[in-house]
C-alpha cells in the first residue's frame, strides 16, 4: 500500500521570546496536530489573531518552532522533520518541494507582473519564451488586464496584487503549497477562479495546507480542516471530510 | 559542502589562553581583559554550500568584514581550520586551506575565489583598463590566448550591461557604480566557485545600489556559484541571500534562514538589530 | 692595502660575487643581490657587468666588450682598456676570438660557442617593477611563477595596439619558471637567447642584482598562444658599408635619408674583409 501522505505536524507549538521585553513570552499557538495527503487540501480555520499564519510559516522554517516536529513525506520516499533539518536541507526543499504562497506580495518595484509570476518557472529551467507564454496566459485567466503585464504589481489593487501572488506561487506547483488567505481580498469571481485552479492542483497530486475564512470556499476546496482556537485553548479536532 | 570554517580565531596582540573564554558576545566584549589582546574572531564555526547565498550582520567592529578576509586569506587566521570544495592532497586528506604554501593560495584567489571589496582600489588595478582587469583574472585562471582572452573580457563587460566600447578605458574614467560592476566582472572572470562581497554597494546611490544587488543576483542565478556577502543593512541581505549570520564581538551569535532571522529572530542581539530596521 | 689586486676587486668581493654567480647559474632566471662595490666608473655604466667581469676573468681569457654592438664607443673602449690594464689579458674585437663578452644592449651577430661567456650590463633587473612595485609581492609573484600582471600589458598593448609596444627588454620566460628582464637587448636578439651555447651572465650594479642563464636553456619571449612573436623587420634592408643582410641594424638619418648600418661593428668589418677579399 503506497503511504501518500505528504506532511504530518506531530504537537507543534511555537512560543515568541522578546528579549527586548525583559525575555517576556508570547505563545503563538501550542499543540497543533493534523496531516495533510498528496492531492489533499487542508483548511485551517480560526478567529484572527489564533495562529494560523504562524502554522504556515513555522512549516516553512520562517518560524523556528519550539516544540513538535513536521515530518515532510519527500518525492524520494524519505522523511525529513522541518523542526530539526538543517537550513541547507529547508533550502533545498524550499527550492524544489515546498511553496508559499503569502497573504500579501512582496516583490521588487522594478519587477513586472509578468516576469514575476515566470520567475518560479524560469528557476526550473524552461525557456523564457514558454515561461513568460505561460505566465500570460496565467494572469490572463485569473482576469489581469494585458496592459498591467508590463507594469510593477505594486502598483496594482489589492485583489490584482493577490490574483499575481496566486499565479506565481502556484505556475511551478511544488509538492506541497502553504496558502496565507489566498482568497481574502477577491471578489466573487476571481476567487472563483483561484478555487478552480486550486481544484486542478489537487488533481495534480499536489498537498496544500490553506487559511479560509469562508466556510463555503472550505467546503468546495478542501478536504480536511483543522480549527485553531487560539493561545490558550487547544484543538486538535481534525474535522474529516470525505474524499472529494 | 564547498566551504568548512572550524573553531577559526583571529587575535591581534600577544594573546594568552584565556583570550578566547573571555570575549565574545556572552562576555560582551572583544577585548581580553587578561593580556589585552583583541579578538576580532572568536571561534567561528560555518559552513556554506553549493549554490548558497549567506549574508553575515552585525555592528561595525563585530568582525564580519575580518572573517570574510580570513577565508580569503587576505589576512592569517590565529587558529582553525577552513576546508573549501573538496581540497585534498595525494592521500585524500582535506587540506586546510589556512595552511596552504603560497603558491597554491594564489592559485585558490585568482581561480576558484573571488573578493568584491567596498573600495573598488582593492579589487581593480587602476594601472589596467577595464578589460584588462578581466583579463588578468582570465590569465590567472590559465588561459595563454588572446582572443579567447579578449573574447572573455568582452563577454563580462557584456554580462554588467556595460557598452563594449568601453573595454579599453580605465577604472579612473568611470563612476564608481561602473566601477563596482567592472569589479564584479572581474571577480566572476574566472568562473569561481565562491564569490565573497564585503560592503559590495555601501556607499552608491540608492538607485544604482539596487541595480548592481540585481545585476549580483542575476549573474548568480545564472553562473550558480556560492556567495558570501557581508552588509550592515538588512535590507540588502534580505534581498540577496537564503541564510544569515549574525555576529557579535567576533562571535557567531546567530544562524538561520534570513527570512527567519528577520522575523522570528532567537538572539537578544539580533532581535534589537532586526528591531532597528528603519 | 695592496692595491695591485689582479683584476681590481679584492678577493672577499670577487668571492662574493661568485658565490652570487654560483647561486644564479643554480636558478636559471632567479635574481640574486649582491653586494655591489664601489667602481672607478659612477654605478649606472656598466658597474654590474664590470664586476661580473673582473670577479671571473683569468689571465688566459680574451675580453671584448662592446656597447649597443659597437667595439668602438666611448664607454666600451674605457670599460676594456679598465679591464685590461687591472688584468693584463689580451682584448680582440673578434667575435669567435673572445672567450669574455661583455656587453651593452647587444648579442654579436656571430654564433656564440660553449667556450664563450657573455656578460650583459643592465639597468633595470627586476621585470615586475613597471606592475608591481612592491618587492615583497614581486618576490611572492616569482615565487608562484604569477605573471598575470605582465600577460595583461601584453594583453592591453595587443587589444590596443595590435602587439605588443615593447621594443626592447622584452620579458622572457626562463627554464619555464621565472620571467626575467633580459637587459634592453633588442627584440631582435631574444631569440638568440634560447638554448645557447654560451653562459649568459647579468650584472646591475645600481641594483645590486646579479641573475643567469646556463648554456643551453630554454628561454621563451612572454607571448600569447595564438599570437606571433615579432621581431624588428629589415626585409629588403641591407647595410649600407659591407651589404650585410638579415643582421640588426642601426638607422642612421642624414636629412630626410635613412642609411642602415650593422649594428654589430666587428661583424661588419668581417664581412668587408671578406667582400675586398672576394
Amino acid at each position: 500500500m503506497m503511504n501518500d501522505l505528504k506532511l504530518e505536524v506531530k504537537n507543534l507549538a511555537k512560543t515568541f521570546t522578546l528579549h527586548q521585553r525583559n525575555g517576556m513570552e508570547i505563545s503563538g499557538f501550542s499543540d497543533v496536530s493534523f496531516s495533510v495527503k498528496k492531492g489533499a487540501l487542508l483548511a485551517l480555520t480560526g478567529p484572527s489573531g489564533a495562529g494560523k499564519s504562524s502554522i504556515l510559516k513555522t512549516i516553512y522554517r520562517t518560524y523556528l518552532a519550539s516544540y513538535g516536529c513536521i515530518e515532510f513525506h519527500r518525492k524520494n520516499g524519505l522523511i525529513l522533520d522541518l523542526v530539526s533539518s538543517t537550513e541547507s536541507q529547508i533550502l533545498a526543499l524550499r527550492k524544489q518541494e515546498m511553496g508559499f504562497v503569502t497573504q500579501f506580495l512582496k516583490v521588487l518595484p522594478r519587477i513586472t507582473a509578468l516576469q514575476t509570476v515566470a520567475a518560479p518557472l524560469l528557476e526550473v529551467g524552461e525557456t523564457k519564451h514558454r515561461a513568460f507564454s505561460h505566465a500570460a496566459d496565467l494572469l490572463e485567466l485569473l482576469g489581469i488586464r494585458e496592459e498591467l503585464f508590463h507594469v510593477s504589481p505594486l502598483t496594482f489593487s489589492g485583489g490584482e496584487q493577490q490574483r499575481v501572488n496566486i499565479a506565481r506561487g502556484v505556475i511551478a506547483p511544488k509538492e506541497l503549497l502553504l496558502l496565507d488567505e489566498p482568497t481574502a481580498s477577491l471578489d466573487e469571481q476571481s476567487s472563483d477562479k483561484v478555487l478552480n485552479l486550486l481544484m486542478g492542483l489537487k488533481e495534480k497530486g499536489i498537498a496544500m495546507i490553506g487559511i479560509f475564512h469562508d466556510k463555503q470556499k472550505i467546503a468546495r476546496v478542501a478536504d480536511s480542516s483543522f480549527n485553531v482556537t487560539g493561545n490558550a485553548c487547544m484543538n486538535s479536532a481534525i474535522v474529516q471530510k470525505e474524499a472529494a | 559542502m564547498l566551504l568548512d570554517v572550524c573553531n577559526v580565531s583571529k587575535i591581534y596582540g600577544p594573546s594568552c589562553n584565556r583570550c578566547l573564554d573571555l570575549t565574545g558576545s556572552e562576555a560582551n566584549r572583544a577585548i581580553c581583559p587578561v593580556c589585552n589582546s583583541i579578538v576580532a574572531i572568536n571561534s567561528i564555526n560555518l559552513t556554506a554550500e553549493h549554490n548558497e547565498i549567506l549574508g553575515i550582520v552585525g555592528e561595525s567592529g563585530s568582525g564580519k568584514s575580518t572573517l570574510l578576509q580570513l577565508i580569503y586569506q587576505d589576512i592569517s587566521a590565529s587558529s582553525g581550520t577552513i576546508f573549501f570544495n573538496g581540497l585534498q592532497n595525494d592521500r585524500g586528506t582535506p587540506l586546510n586551506i589556512l595552511d596552504l604554501p603560497p603558491s597554491m593560495v594564489s592559485r585558490l584567489k585568482n581561480k576558484e575565489m573571488s573578493m568584491i571589496y567596498q573600495n573598488p582600489r582593492l579589487g581593480l588595478n587602476f594601472l589596467f583598463s577595464a578589460g584588462g582587469n578581466i583579463a588578468e583574472r582570465i590569465i590567472g585562471s590559465g588561459e595563454r590566448r588572446y582572443e579567447e582572452i579578449r573574447k572573455g573580457s568582452l563577454d563580462y563587460i557584456d554580462r554588467i550591461e556595460m557598452d563594449s566600447s568601453r573595454i579599453d578605458d580605465y577604472p579612473e574614467e568611470f563612476s564608481g557604480g561602473q566601477q563596482q560592476r567592472i569589479q564584479i566582472a572581474k571577480a566572476l572572470s574566472s568562473s569561481p566557485k565562491l564569490l565573497l562581497l564585503d560592503e559590495p554597494t555601501t556607499g552608491l546611490d540608492v538607485s544604482v545600489q539596487a541595480k548592481i544587488l540585481d545585476l549580483i543576483k542575476e549573474l548568480q542565478q545564472e553562473m550558480g556559484f556560492s556567495m558570501i556577502i557581508v552588509s550592515h543593512d538588512l535590507g540588502v541581505i534580505n534581498h540577496l541571500t537564503d541564510i544569515t549570520v549574525v555576529m557579535k564581538h567576533g562571535t557567531l551569535v546567530e544562524y538561520g534562514l534570513t527570512d527567519q532571522i528577520l522575523e522570528d529572530p532567537q538572539h537578544p542581539y539580533t532581535q534589537l538589530l532586526v528591531s532597528s530596521i528603519l | 692595502m695592496n692595491s695591485s689586486t689582479f683584476a681590481f676587486l679584492d678577493e672577499d668581493a670577487k668571492k662574493e660575487i661568485r658565490r652570487s654567480l654560483l647561486k644564479a647559474v643554480a636558478i636559471p632566471g632567479y635574481i640574486v643581490p649582491f653586494a655591489s662595490r664601489e667602481m672607478p666608473v659612477a654605478r649606472g655604466w656598466g658597474t654590474g657587468g664590470l664586476q661580473i667581469t673582473l670577479s671571473i676573468i683569468v689571465e688566459s681569457d680574451t675580453l671584448k666588450v662592446i656597447d649597443q654592438g659597437c667595439d668602438g664607443s666611448v664607454n666600451a673602449v674605457n670599460i676594456r682598456d679598465f679591464i685590461t690594464s687591472v688584468t693584463g689579458v689580451e682584448s680582440s674585437n673578434e667575435t669567435s676570438a673572445a672567450t669574455l663578452i661583455q656587453t651593452r644592449h647587444r648579442i654579436p651577430e656571430e654564433k656564440l660557442k660553449d667556450n664563450q661567456i657573455l656578460v650583459y650590463q643592465v639597468p633595470y633587473p627586476e621585470v615586475l617593477t613597471t606592475v608591481e612595485p612592491d618587492t615583497a609581492k614581486q618576490k611572492q609573484m616569482h615565487g608562484d611563477g604569477d605573471y598575470s600582471k605582465l600577460w595583461v600589458l601584453l594583453y592591453e598593448d595587443t587589444s590596443q595596439y595590435g602587439d605588443s609596444r615593447i621594443s626592447n627588454r622584452y620579458p622572457v620566460l626562463v627554464n619555464k619558471h621565472y620571467v626575467m628582464d633580459p637587459s634592453p637587448i633588442p627584440k631582435y636578439d631574444i631569440p638568440v637567447m634560447n638554448n645557447n651555447s654560451a653562459l649568459q651572465l647579468f650584472g646591475a650594479g645600481r641594483e645590486k642584482r646579479i641573475y643567469a642563464i646556463p648554456p643551453y636553456t630554454d628561454v621563451r619571449p612572454l607571448k600569447f598562444d595564438d599570437r606571433e612573436f615579432k621581431v624588428e623587420n629589415f626585409s629588403g634592408i641591407a647595410c649600407e658599408r659591407c651589404g650585410a643582410t638579415d643582421v640588426f641594424f642601426d638607422e642612421v638619418r642624414r636629412g630626410n635619408k635613412s642609411s642602415f648600418f650593422c649594428s654589430d661593428t666587428a661583424f661588419c668589418d668581417a664581412q668587408l674583409e671578406k667582400n675586398n677579399a672576394a
